[in-house]
This record gives structure tokens, C-alpha cells and sequence, in this order.
């Protein structure tokens, strides 16, 4: 049971673990995938699928599809390893701590992540780069700021999860608010290979998805723990409450992500 | 430089209703100097347009910024086409929510996206936004730093 700390309260060996979890799944496979299966699965199911169903982005299953895609991570991270308490921390960005440190994320906020954690010398290679480097490009405060506490108050706020028609221009739905508000921005907010279609280059990526995933969670807590939309039928163009969210295992719907501890964490 | 110029032109010539055989020529003879500023200069067509007198939008641009030279046309053949350093960027055209930082009452917009800017929409019409297409391209500049544009980036993809 994996306990997903904040990265103001891991110690240095959990955050540690962590990295380094990430720098040998570059390399190493575990459960038949490595690390850069997630960046082709982010850059192939942001665009709408053959399908015709938008999975990851801009469409209901957006909270749902990333939960599944941290849980497997979070999964072939311990497999990798050998380490079954490793997990991802959130880092909640309305306050002044962040990741980016020397023997966490790295310390090179303004650029090229040349030396350090992250950098090609300490292991960690990109892929499917839109940008011509080799070197993972950060550029924190410079495009966006980040989201207030009370910006994120008026987000959850939304009781409505999500509503007719399903996509980026939906006005009272809590699924858009907070992918455009919250998400959106805090992928600008960081900037560089975080602004891009292949921002999962940056591990930031899922620090900044852990926390989107546990407000969706205190969200839950708040309007009901099986509050899905849409629940039934064949809703054109997206994935409805049991339908299967590609590239996963058949069977893996929103119906059954919707509760964490049947997933195997919680947060703390 | 040579190279980027004919890629560029049968990635125009593969668009729009031109032949292979044309696109190639025109490519050569773009080859032969660096395209000066400015969007309707002869020399810096794509293949198989002779010329842009009719095909010029008022909000073209071809221009530096932060030493990188950006170039947008906003009606080659119905498309919108983004250049930087003569390497192509696609463009998608997504229906979005804007909430305006200022408090002002969200709407919904037509928003631009690419590779580089996935998740920053940038607005792009003939009234309030018509200098969107340039505000796009210096955002991207901005985000590539000192870096140029990747093949991937000019791939289109649907939203």
C-alpha cells in the first residue's frame, strides 16, 4: 500500500528512491514497459485517437486516464527497483516549496539541465523531443504563474464533474476547470519540455499529475466517490463511466479507478 | 540551409496541388539565396506559388525575433503555416474555454496549440487577436531558447 507523500514531508532516501526508480526504468524494463512507453503513450493519446475518442485530455476520462497512468508507473517504478515502498510524491504548487533542488528534481530552473540530477551525465536521456537538445529544458515562472490556494478552492468548488460537450469548451464542469486552470497552467508554469506535447521528459510531470490526481480524490471525498460522467451508453467521442481507457488493459475504466484504496494508495 | 529550404518547399509542394517535378525546381532555385525579410518576397515562396499579391493577408509576418527569424502566413491554401528558422511548426486549431486572468467573464474561443505550446492556447482572428499567429511564434521562441525546432514538432496531429 502505497502511502503518496508531499515533497515538503519525504525524506531525502523516499525522494532518493524515487529518482533513481525513475533513471533505471530508462534503461530497464519492467512488466513489458520502460520509461519511454509513458512519453509515447502522453504524446499519442493527447491527439484523438483512431477511435475517434479523446483518452488522456480535453475529455471526461482526463482525471481518470492520468490515475491509471500514475498507478502503472507507480507500479513498474517498485518492480524496477526491487523496492515495493516506493511511490510518487505530490507536490501541491500554491505554496512556495517546489521539487527543483540539487538532490531532488534538480536545481536548474532558467535552461538547459547541463549538470545535476536530470542531465545527460547523471543518467537521464530525453525522447521525442520537439526541441533539438539533449538536455531537458526547464523555464520555471517565465510564460505563467502558478495557481493560488484560492484559485484552487474555486475549482473544486464545481459540483458538477463534467457535462455535454465533453471537451475543452464546457463552462461549469470540474473535469475542464481544473484541466485548464490548474493543469494547463502549472505545465506553463514550468515551462520548457513541460510546456510540450513530451512533458512526461520532465519527472516533474508526475508530481505536478499526483497532485491533480489527489484533488480529484478530496473532490470525491466531497461530491461522492462514484460521480463519473458520462455513465452509461455510447456517448460520441468519449469514454463513458465503463468503457475501457486505451492504451490500458481491457477493463480498465473510470468505474474502476474510481476509488484509490482499491488501487493500492492513498495520500497522506 | 540549402537542405532546410527543399524540405521546406516539398512539405508545401506535399499540401498543396503542386507537382513533385515543380516543387523541386522551385526548391532549387530558393536554394540559391537565403530568403530575405519579408513575406512576399519572390524568393521566398513556397513551391509552385509564382506569386502572393492575392495570397497575402494583411497580418503575414516575416521577421527576427530574438534572433531567430519567424514567419506566418495566415491563408496558404486555407492553412495557417509557422515557420521558425525555416523549420515548420503544425498547428491545431482547438474549440476552448478562456477564463481571462483579469477576472473579465470566461468565454469560449478558438485557441491554437502545437507540439510546443500544448497546453497555452493562443487566440488568432481578424479583430481582437490578429496579431495572435505572431504572439504564438515568440511564445515558441521562447520556449526553444537557444535551441531550434525538432522534425517532430512539424508533425500534424487532431485534437
Amino acid at each position: 500500500m502505497a502511502v503518496r507523500k508531499n515533497i515538503t514531508a519525504i525524506t531525502v532516501a523516499e525522494g532518493t528512491a524515487f529518482i533513481n526508480a525513475l533513471r533505471q526504468f530508462k534503461t530497464t524494463s519492467a512488466n513489458g514497459r520502460n520509461y519511454n512507453w509513458y512519453i509515447d503513450q502522453h504524446v499519442l493519446y493527447f491527439a484523438r485517437t483512431a477511435d475517434d475518442i479523446s483518452h488522456a485530455h480535453q475529455s471526461p476520462s482526463f482525471f481518470p486516464w492520468h490515475r491509471e497512468y500514475l498507478r502503472l508507473l507507480e507500479l513498474d517504478l517498485q518492480t524496477v527497483s526491487g523496492n515495493p515502498n516506493v511511490f510518487i510524491p505530490y507536490w501541491d504548487w500554491t505554496g512556495t516549496a517546489h521539487p527543483f533542488s540539487a538532490d531532488f528534481l534538480g536545481a536548474i530552473t532558467n535552461g538547459s539541465v547541463t549538470s545535476g540530477n536530470f542531465s545527460p551525465s547523471w543518467g537521464w536521456s530525453l525522447y521525442r523531443s520537439s526541441i533539438q537538445t539533449n538536455f531537458l529544458q526547464r523555464r520555471v515562472g517565465v510564460n505563467a504563474s502558478r495557481p493560488t490556494a484560492a484559485t484552487v478552492n474555486n475549482v473544486q468548488s464545481y459540483q458538477v464533474y463534467d457535462q455535454s460537450p465533453w471537451d475543452a469548451t464546457v463552462s461549469n464542469s470540474y473535469r475542464n476547470r481544473s484541466e485548464i486552470l490548474l493543469h494547463n497552467r502549472v505545465h506553463n508554469y514550468v515551462g520548457g519540455h513541460m510546456a510540450t506535447r513530451e512533458a512526461p521528459n520532465d519527472p516533474a510531470f508526475w508530481l505536478h499529475h499526483c497532485n491533480i490526481d489527489r484533488l480529484w480524490w478530496l473532490w470525491q471525498n466531497s461530491n461522492g466517490p462514484d460521480t463519473y460522467q458520462p455513465r452509461t451508453g455510447s456517448t460520441a467521442g468519449v469514454v463513458d463511466n465503463n468503457e475501457t481507457m486505451r492504451p490500458f488493459a481491457n477493463g480498465r475504466t473510470p468505474s474502476v479507478v474510481r476509488d484509490i484504496g482499491a488501487l493500492g494508495y492513498s495520500y497522506q | 540551409m540549402a537542405k532546410t529550404n527543399r524540405r521546406d518547399v516539398l512539405r508545401y509542394g506535399a499540401a498543396g496541388a503542386v507537382t513533385a517535378a515543380t516543387a523541386v525546381i522551385a526548391g532549387q532555385e530558393l536554394a540559391s539565396a537565403d530568403p530575405p525579410p519579408g513575406p512576399g518576397d519572390k524568393r521566398n515562396l513556397p513551391g509552385g506559388v509564382k506569386d502572393l499579391t492575392n495570397l497575402l493577408d494583411p497580418r503575414d509576418f516575416d521577421e527576427l525575433f530574438k534572433g531567430k527569424k519567424i514567419r506566418g502566413l495566415h491563408n496558404l491554401r486555407g492553412r495557417k503555416e509557422l515557420m521558425i528558422n525555416n523549420r515548420r511548426l503544425a498547428l491545431t486549431e482547438i474549440k476552448t474555454l478562456f477564463v481571462p486572468a483579469d477576472g473579465s467573464p470566461p468565454y469560449v474561443g478558438v485557441g491554437w496549440i502545437s507540439a510546443l505550446n500544448h497546453y497555452d492556447p493562443v487566440e488568432i482572428d481578424d479583430s481582437r487577436n490578429r496579431d495572435g499567429l505572431r504572439k504564438l511564434a515568440k511564445k515558441v521562441v521562447d520556449i526553444l531558447g537557444d535551441f531550434e525546432l525538432a522534425d517532430a514538432a512539424a508533425q500534424d496531429h487532431a485534437h
